[in-house]
């Protein structure tokens, strides 16, 4: 589809709304760098975000300024500030909790539950990655390979490739993607196309890891690449690689 | 009351530092986002599941979450605030579907609409500038239909199928009430996305 017959449907992509084919159209267009479609959607956003805004005005409690502070630790849980009067107050209410007199409690603490869930499902991801990368680190049959020796101003590092378990990417020296770029990592055949194994990014300082689990044909495996591709990433490099690693094998 | 305004009306030339900050992990920062945006997320929020205790934990979810992912959006061009507010509408409309046993993927994908790198090169705080109330206005003005699918498609998130379904006319008719709905709103803010 081209630019024209898109132009109706922004608003309901920017409202989440849009339907196939017109969404999944406009998402090519999107990452292919469309202008038309690129300034389309933005001005969408834009009147999609100020019908927002024109929400009834309502005032949450104060208290909640203070719970999203102390979720990301920059408030502690300090006593000193509350005045007698809250602390009776408090009272009151525990034991109002306490007699079963909240009905709702037991649905709030569950929302609490689910918040404490998605704070923990980020560390857990990160932990389980950490533990899929010692696993392919610790491998017997591990095979690995550097690469970015011989560069100026390299992205340098090692590549771990365990059959059973997946590749592993240690990187440093990796400069920043724009902010609408991410790497990609590729597995690359001998004799064939690249395969995509995932999307990440680098850190401040410009080191990475990146870890893409499952089994692996070393056999078959000419190289390891990463290349700089648009944010939903790509199914090919459209990009030169910035590292690549040749497998001895 | 009023210093929620006067720091929205400097908002803008500020976003790019603020959002340095977040990067930076910055708690101070978040608060100070929080006293931009924070009112108008709720209200949001509130307009959408209409429980304060779960736009509460629905606002505080938002506001994790961004936190959690600020490092996608681009501090020189980035539009925090319209980002925001996706996010937020994204969670609390992620939760109507889902208290509703509405299915929450049929034909939607709502973290698309929150994907940050979109929200660039946008007009400075024009979520505090007056352009809200020229959109304000525009809805009032609409005929009750096409404000009604409007309000459907943004404070309950149903598809166009959907408001079909819910207000039992024919999936043209919605189809174009929609598209004259949002002519309006467009000829309004005088923005020219159709030729």
């Amino acid at each position: 589809m081209n630019c024209d017959q898109l132009r109706e449907h922004y608003e309901l992509y920017a409202l989440g709304i849009a339907e196939e084919p017109e969404r999944g159209e406009i998402r090519i267009h999107l990452n292919r760098g469309c202008e038309v479609c690129g300034a389309g959607v933005k001005r969408a956003l834009e009147t999609t975000a100020l019908v927002g805004a024109t929400a009834p005005p309502a005032q949450p409690s104060p208290q909640l300024r203070r719970r999203i502070l102390a979720s990301v630790g920059s408030e502690r849980k300090t006593l000193w500030w509350i005045p007698v009067w809250a602390v009776g107050l408090a009272t009151i209410v525990l034991l109002m909790i306490l007699n079963g007199s909240l009905s709702s409690t037991s649905a709030r603490r569950a929302r609490e539950a689910a918040q404490l869930r998605e704070q923990m499902s980020v560390q857990t991801a990160e932990i389980a990655r950490l533990s899929e990368a010692f696993a392919i680190l610790s491998g017997p049959s591990t095979t690995e390979a550097s690469f970015g020796g011989q560069q100026p101003r390299p992205p340098h590092g090692k590549v771990f490739v365990n059959p059973s378990r997946g590749v592993l990417l240690i990187a440093s020296n990796l400069p920043r993607t724009p902010a609408d770029k991410i790497y990609e990592m590729w597995i690359i055949p001998k004799g064939a196309k690249p395969v995509p194994a995932g999307l990440f990014q680098s850190q401040d300082d410009g080191n990475a890891m990146h870890v893409r689990p499952g089994t692996v044909d070393l056999a078959s495996t000419a190289a390891v690449a990463v290349t700089v591709e648009n944010q939903a990433g790509a199914d090919q490099p459209t990009t030169t690689p910035l590292i690549v690693a040749a497998l001895a094998r | 009351m009023i210093l929620p305004i006067i720091l929205a009306v400097y908002a803008g030339p500020e976003d790019r530092a603020l959002i340095e900050r977040l990067k930076r992990r910055d708690p101070q920062a978040l608060a100070e986002l929080y006293d931009l945006y924070g009112r108008m997320a709720y209200s949001l929020v509130l307009r959408v599941v209409r429980d304060k205790a779960i736009a509460e934990d629905l606002v505080q979810e938002t506001f994790l979450r961004v936190w959690n992912r600020v490092h996608s959006i681009d501090a020189e061009k980035g539009a925090i605030g319209p980002w925001l507010l996706a996010v937020a509408r994204n969670r609390a409309i992620d939760y109507l579907r889902s208290s509703e046993g509405r299915d929450r993927n049929v034909a939607v994908e709502w973290d698309e609409t929150e994907h940050a790198p979109l929200y660039r090169e946008m007009e400075a705080g024009i979520l505090l500038s007056d352009q809200v109330r020229r959109v304000k206005a525009a809805m009032d003005k609409l005929a009750p239909n096409h404000r009604t699918v409007m309000e459907l498609a943004y404070f309950e998130g149903l598809s166009q199928s959907e408001m079909s379904a819910r207000m039992g006319q024919p999936l043209g008719t919605i189809k174009t009430w929609v598209r004259t709905a949002l002519q309006s709103l467009r000829d309004e803010l005088g923005v020219a996305v159709s030729p």
